[in-house]
């Protein structure tokens, strides 16, 4: 071995070293958590936007048109509700079932009663099928529930629609249990 | 049968790689009795007929001259082989039952004992020597036919000593050039979806795996890569901007711009074989469908809309059809575009569900991913719907097949051995192969063109 050999060794390290790092950085980007955070503040008014989980201004409240205490707790009660129910789809199929249908039903409700909030509607797949047509898929879901809530008298202005395809299952198992979890369309408040 | 170098073959250097790893060198052809061609005078390797046996081919360890880099006469010597054998003509045999020393034995025709390679079963040999001096690499080679005891080619290149590997790549391709008329790909690369961590970032390897490099170190989902037919740029998906937008990357620099982020998806990113154009997909106008797009995104076209999904497009080599998935007939199929006519037409009828279409560099095969009993395998079919055959038959999930640019292999994800990883086999399915070993998954390859020198 002479030194160059060595320096070619030492410059592979270099370069493992620079992918180990790259490998690194990306563990502190959260996987299920980071979603949310992904979309886009879209139109007027974004500025003011509530963070999952977060405190809610005195501002914000106003702009809600929620002052009593207990108008504001039973709206954190409602969001809750609204963002933990995802509606279901089967396999390759963006049809709306009767129990979505029921579902969608609960949100036209919210939306009615909090006409200051806005949604973004998130399409998402099992991870069987292939990453491009399930990003397809994912977004006919999200439209047929986007039809739903404006065919129900929802303004089209305050729904947003986003496609996840299979890259955001919420269920990590390769069983149809977890993938008839991952077969949904997920609501996120905005306001 | 002459040994000195005739005929002087430039071959101008490009510059490789993603930090900018240059490759300068050119090479020699290396005299043959009473010719000067490159090629050989037959074609050894009939690429036309399916059936053909594999030859046996030896290559011995690169014989080292002066005593610099005594490492690479091993090095180089594996590259080649592991080329040759990836190539699916040759069985590659093993260097443990050479009866010759690699470093003792000559590299001249008049000093080649074909007795000895007879004896191990070869029917080719490979004979190479180098010597590094101070950075620089001189090396050659010569491919013997042992049966008729001459040589069928000989190149001689000078390069450096960091650009080793390329120059065995070199080798690689020459002895396929020289036995089946037509180069071989093992200077080209793959690039890939790389998912760890929660984000999905894009990755450029060599055909064996090696060089590897990140191209996106965004945090975010990065998706679809797609080569421009010039090899400088990867179009591809990323939803960095929080939807799915398509960029497009120069290789070389790492450079990239958002082309299109119409609203809804913008995904599925394919060339047109002239370069300049995209076919892509859009859910601008409500459901997804195809479009025929600028490199700066704007619309020229709309090449397939409809009710339903419509997605995955990949050109005919000659740029006349595309080849994507359409949901209209209740599960994803296969279609066929003739794109100025307008007129499309189903080409899969087996199975519920096949998405992934590739068109094949030569045009008469597209490969695609069929979902069957819960398990996907590549497949591939004439244009014309004929011919349907499995390249793998149901070891874990096989998806996503890209082309070698010479049509003789797919890469593809496979979960056959775990975590998804890329993997290589030839067309007609044999001689299956692992390119990635890496932590997390692999997938979505896209094979780049013929490197541009």
């Amino acid at each position: 071995m002479n030194h160059r050999v060595t320096a070619a060794v030492v410059w592979c390290c270099v370069l493992l070293t620079l992918t180990a790092m790259t490998a690194c950085s990306k563990k502190a980007v959260p996987g299920q958590a980071a979603y949310p955070s992904a979309v886009t503040p879209t139109g007027p008014g974004a500025g003011g936007r509530y963070t999952p989980g977060g405190p809610i201004d005195e501002a914000t409240w106003q702009k809600l048109g929620l002052r009593t205490e207990e108008e504001r707790q039973r709206f954190l009660k409602d969001m809750d509700e609204f963002q933990n129910d995802d509606i279901y789809f089967e396999f390759d199929s963006f049809v709306l079932m009767d129990e979505a249908k029921k579902i969608l039903d609960d949100k036209v409700t919210f939306l009615r009663r909090y006409p200051a909030v806005k949604v973004t509607i998130e399409g998402h797949c099992d991870e069987r099928g292939t990453n491009d047509y399930n990003l397809a898929l994912g977004e006919r879901r999200a439209n047929a529930a986007w039809q739903y809530l404006v065919n129900s008298g929802i303004e089209p202005s305050r729904l947003n629609m986003i496609s996840y395809g299979e890259e955001r299952p919420i269920a990590l198992g390769h069983d149809e249990a977890s993938w008839a979890k991952n077969r949904r369309a997920h609501f996120v408040v905005e306001f | 049968m002459g040994q000195g170098t005739v005929d002087v073959v430039r071959r101008a250097g490009g510059v490789r790689g993603l930090w900018g790893l240059c490759v300068f060198f050119w090479g020699v052809a290396l005299g043959m009795a009473g010719s000067t061609a490159g090629a050989a005078e037959r074609v050894y390797i009939d690429i036309t007929q399916p059936g053909f046996l594999k030859l046996p081919i030896a290559v011995p360890d690169f014989k080292m001259q002066g005593g610099e880099e005594p490492s690479l006469a091993r090095q180089m010597a594996a590259v080649v082989r592991d080329d040759l054998d990836l190539s699916g003509y040759f069985k590659v045999l093993d260097p443990a039952g050479f009866l010759e020393s690699p470093q003792q034995m000559g590299v001249l025709p008049s000093e080649i004992r074909f007795d000895s390679w007879k004896a191990v079963g070869a029917e080719f040999l490979v004979r190479a020597q180098y010597e590094a001096r101070g950075g620089g690499l001189n090396a050659e080679f010569r491919l013997f036919d042992v049966v008729s005891q001459k040589m069928v080619v000989g190149k001689a290149y000078e390069a450096r000593v960091v650009d080793a590997r390329a120059v065995a790549h070199r080798i690689a391709n020459e002895i396929i050039a020289a036995l089946t008329g037509e180069p071989g790909i093992f200077d080209t690369r793959i690039a890939f979806v790389q998912a760890e961590g929660g984000s999905k970032e894009i990755y450029v390897m060599d055909v064996d795996g090696q060089n590897l490099a990140a191209l996106t170190r965004d945090g975010s989902t990065a998706l679809s890569p797609a080569w421009s037919p010039d090899g400088t740029q990867l179009a591809y998906v990323s939803y960095v901007e929080g939807q799915p937008k398509i960029y497009i990357a120069n290789v070389l620099s790492g450079s990239r711009r958002s082309v299109a982020g119409y609203p809804g998806i913008n995904i599925t990113p394919a060339w047109h074989p002239s370069g300049g154009r995209l076919a892509v997909t859009l859910s601008k106008d409500g459901t997804p469908d195809i479009y025929l797009m600028d490199t700066q995104g704007s619309v020229l076209k709309t090449l397939v809309s409809g009710w339903a999904i419509e997605v995955s497009p990949s050109w005919s080599p000659d740029g006349s059809k595309i080849a994507y998935v359409s949901n209209e007939s209740g599960n994803p199929h296969i279609y066929v575009l003739d794109v100025a006519g307008g007129n499309k037409r189903r080409l899969t009828f087996e199975g519920k569900y096949n998405t992934s279409p590739a068109w094949s560099p030569k045009g008469d095969w597209i490969a695609f991913s069929s979902m069957t009993g819960g398990r996907h395998n590549i497949y591939v079919i004439r244009p014309d719907g004929s011919g349907l055959r499995a390249v793998t038959h149901g070891e874990g999930d096989n998806e996503s097949p890209t082309w070698s640019p010479d049509g003789r292999l797919l890469a593809f994800s496979s979960t056959r051995e775990g975590a998804s990883a890329i993997w290589a086999a030839v067309v007609n399915g044999e001689g299956i192969r692992r390119l990635t070993r890496l932590g997390g998954a692999q997938s979505q390859p896209s094979w780049s063109p013929r490197a541009n020198r």
